[in-house]
């Protein structure tokens, strides 16, 4: 473990640059450019919204903010996360030519979807106003989840990159899971929809605590309970421990896979 | 200037592979390979037990016929591979060019990847910076600088790579074939800079197919058969084992180069 901070602390700058390589490299020669990689998750918002809170209102005041305040923090795990179970295979050549830690690809994948969460909180405020929702000053202590979700997230991307390289159909699983992991998580409803006695099962999702966290602090405007943040960090250090364990066993043979 | 005199100490290197086409990639060939009862994995030695050194300050030139391990055995010196068996020790910092290139993205531009290239080696931006002009004017390739590399030839494509390689001033420099696709001129500009390279006492591993290369420049060489090393000697000696009978005409092509390249530098 902490050869993965020395390491990212040593190539912070490559990181930085495969980062924005991402970004821009994705979306050369298209006229709005970087704007895709918020259009996408934006319309998917919209559409959410649009259904939810007129076509199939529910009863729950405030629907955009409390909707986006758990999507937005979802969007970047699950985007950041494909991007790095992808990033070994994408990055092959560079893989195949250069004797650099393996685990920059990976950090550089879920940094560069760190940047896009950043822009999107900006439409999430602009929500937040026009709907004349409280702007809370619990906002301020979003970095304590963003650093919970990037971890996890990089854990989860890290053991998932780690089996992409030997199948490539890992990527395809994963995208599949994603959407039903998206059902599974109060994201679009919240758990009080159900009966008390079957809420415990959700409380196995790992996602959750920290998902529940945002919402806190974007919508409730409170801090949430120590049992959820350190929820989250369990979680988080978990999926890291994990899926760090199995990227670092392998890592030496990816350059014979990709 | 290093605390052991030896730059590169290869020893006992083995490097196995896993031959692709017996290597299942996605489930479905899993599962087709079970069901058929056949999992057998073929494992290829593209190196076999191969021991040398390097000195500091030396050229060492690596020959051998198609597919005798050279290529391999740079990559297992530059870090890329880890060899299934044995022991590398690189003392200094190195820069290679391995067979297509080193790390460049096909996306950027030229002036991008320099950056890029520099920060995979392990330099900082600011370094990259300080050395970007030196190393467009070594490249010599114009306009093209601002343009992605999916754009470049291949001439353009190693001058870039070869600028940026030796312009971070590494204490050991690792080359596969890359200049047999400059012309002539780069390829003159290049072996210079190779020289005075080495003249400063910096260390220098070269794959190339030219024997009359490795009579002009190196000063030792080794040749590789399916994965051996059979001969590490004067370059003389290697050619004589690798190419019998052909030193004398080696010989003659590399006096007439030493005159051209004489011309050149007045
Ligand atoms: N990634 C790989 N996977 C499997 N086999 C490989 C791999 N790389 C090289 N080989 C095999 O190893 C052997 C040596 O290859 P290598 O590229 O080192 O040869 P070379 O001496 O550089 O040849 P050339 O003169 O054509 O450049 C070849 O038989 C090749 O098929
Ligand atoms: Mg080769």
């Amino acid at each position: 473990m902490t050869d993965l901070l020395r390491d990212s602390f040593k190539y912070r700058e490559l990181i930085w640059a495969l980062a924005m390589k991402e970004l821009t490299v994705r979306y050369k020669r298209s006229v709005l450019g970087f704007l895709w990689a918020l259009l996408n998750p934006a319309l998917f918002m919209l559409v959410l919204t649009v259904v939810f809170s007129t076509v199939m209102p529910i009863a729950i005041p405030h629907y955009a903010v409390f909707l986006l305040s758990t999507l937005v923090p979802w969007t970047f795990f699950s985007q950041g996360a494909t991007y790095a179970v992808e990033s070994i295979v994408m990055n092959s050549d560079l893989i195949k030519k250069v004797a650099v830690p393996k685990v920059v690809f990976p950090v550089a994948a879920v940094v560069s979807n760190l940047i896009n969460f950043a822009l999107s909180l900006i439409p999430l405020l602009l929500i937040v106003l026009i709907m004349r929702h409280p702007f809370y000053w619990t906002w301020i202590l979003l970095p304590i989840s963003v650093i919970a979700l990037s971890i996890f997230t990089l854990g989860f991307g890290l053991f998932f990159a780690t089996a992409n390289v030997y199948y490539r159909d890992v990527s395809h699983i994963v995208q599949i899971l994603m959407n039903l992991w998206f059902y599974v998580t109060p994201i679009i409803y919240k758990v009080d929809a159900f009966p008390p006695k079957f809420r415990w099962i959700f409380r196995l999702n790992p996602i959750l605590y920290v998902l529940n966290d945002f919402r806190m602090f974007v919508y409730y405007g409170q801090v949430p309970t120590a049992l959820s943040i350190l929820g989250s960090f369990v979680c988080a250090g978990g999926a890291l421990v994990i899926g760090y364990w199995f990227f670092r066993k392998h890592q030496s043979e990816f350059v014979f896979y990709v | 200037m290093f605390p052991s005199s030896t730059a590169i100490r290869v020893e006992h290197v083995t490097q196995r592979f896993r031959l692709i086409h017996e290597r299942p990639d996605t489930l479905r060939e899993v599962f087709a390979k079970r069901f058929k009862g056949k999992s057998s994995v073929h494992d290829f030695e593209a190196l076999k037990d191969v021991s040398f050194e390097v000195h500091h300050g030396e050229m060492l030139g690596v020959v051998g016929v198609n597919g005798s391990g050279k290529s391999t055995l740079l990559k297992v010196v530059s870090g890329v591979y880890a060899p299934s068996a044995g022991k590398v020790e690189v003392n200094g910092r190195l820069a290679s060019l391995l067979e297509l290139g080193s790390g460049m993205h096909p996306e950027l531009t030229g002036r991008e990847n320099i950056i890029l290239n520099g920060l995979l080696m392990g330099y900082s931006k600011k370094q990259m910076k300080a050395r970007e002009q030196r190393i467009i004017d070594f490249a010599d390739i114009g306009e093209f600088i601002d343009v992605p590399l999916k754009q470049y030839s291949s001439g353009m494509y190693a001058r870039l790579a070869f600028s940026v390689a030796t312009e971070v001033d590494p204490d050991i420099l690792v080359v596969d074939e890359i200049l047999s696709v400059g012309d002539a001129n780069f390829a003159a500009k290049s072996f210079k800079r190779m020289m005075d390279f080495r003249d400063s006492g910096k260390t220098i591993l070269f794959v190339t197919h030219s024997m009359q290369q490795v009579l002009q420049y190196c000063d030792r060489a080794i040749l590789l058969e399916a994965g051996r090393l059979v001969i590490d000697g004067a370059p003389e000696e290697v050619i004589e084992r690798y190419a019998p009978g052909t030193l004398a005409s080696t010989s003659a092509l590399a006096s007439a180069s030493e005159k051209y390249l004489a011309s050149l530098r007045e």
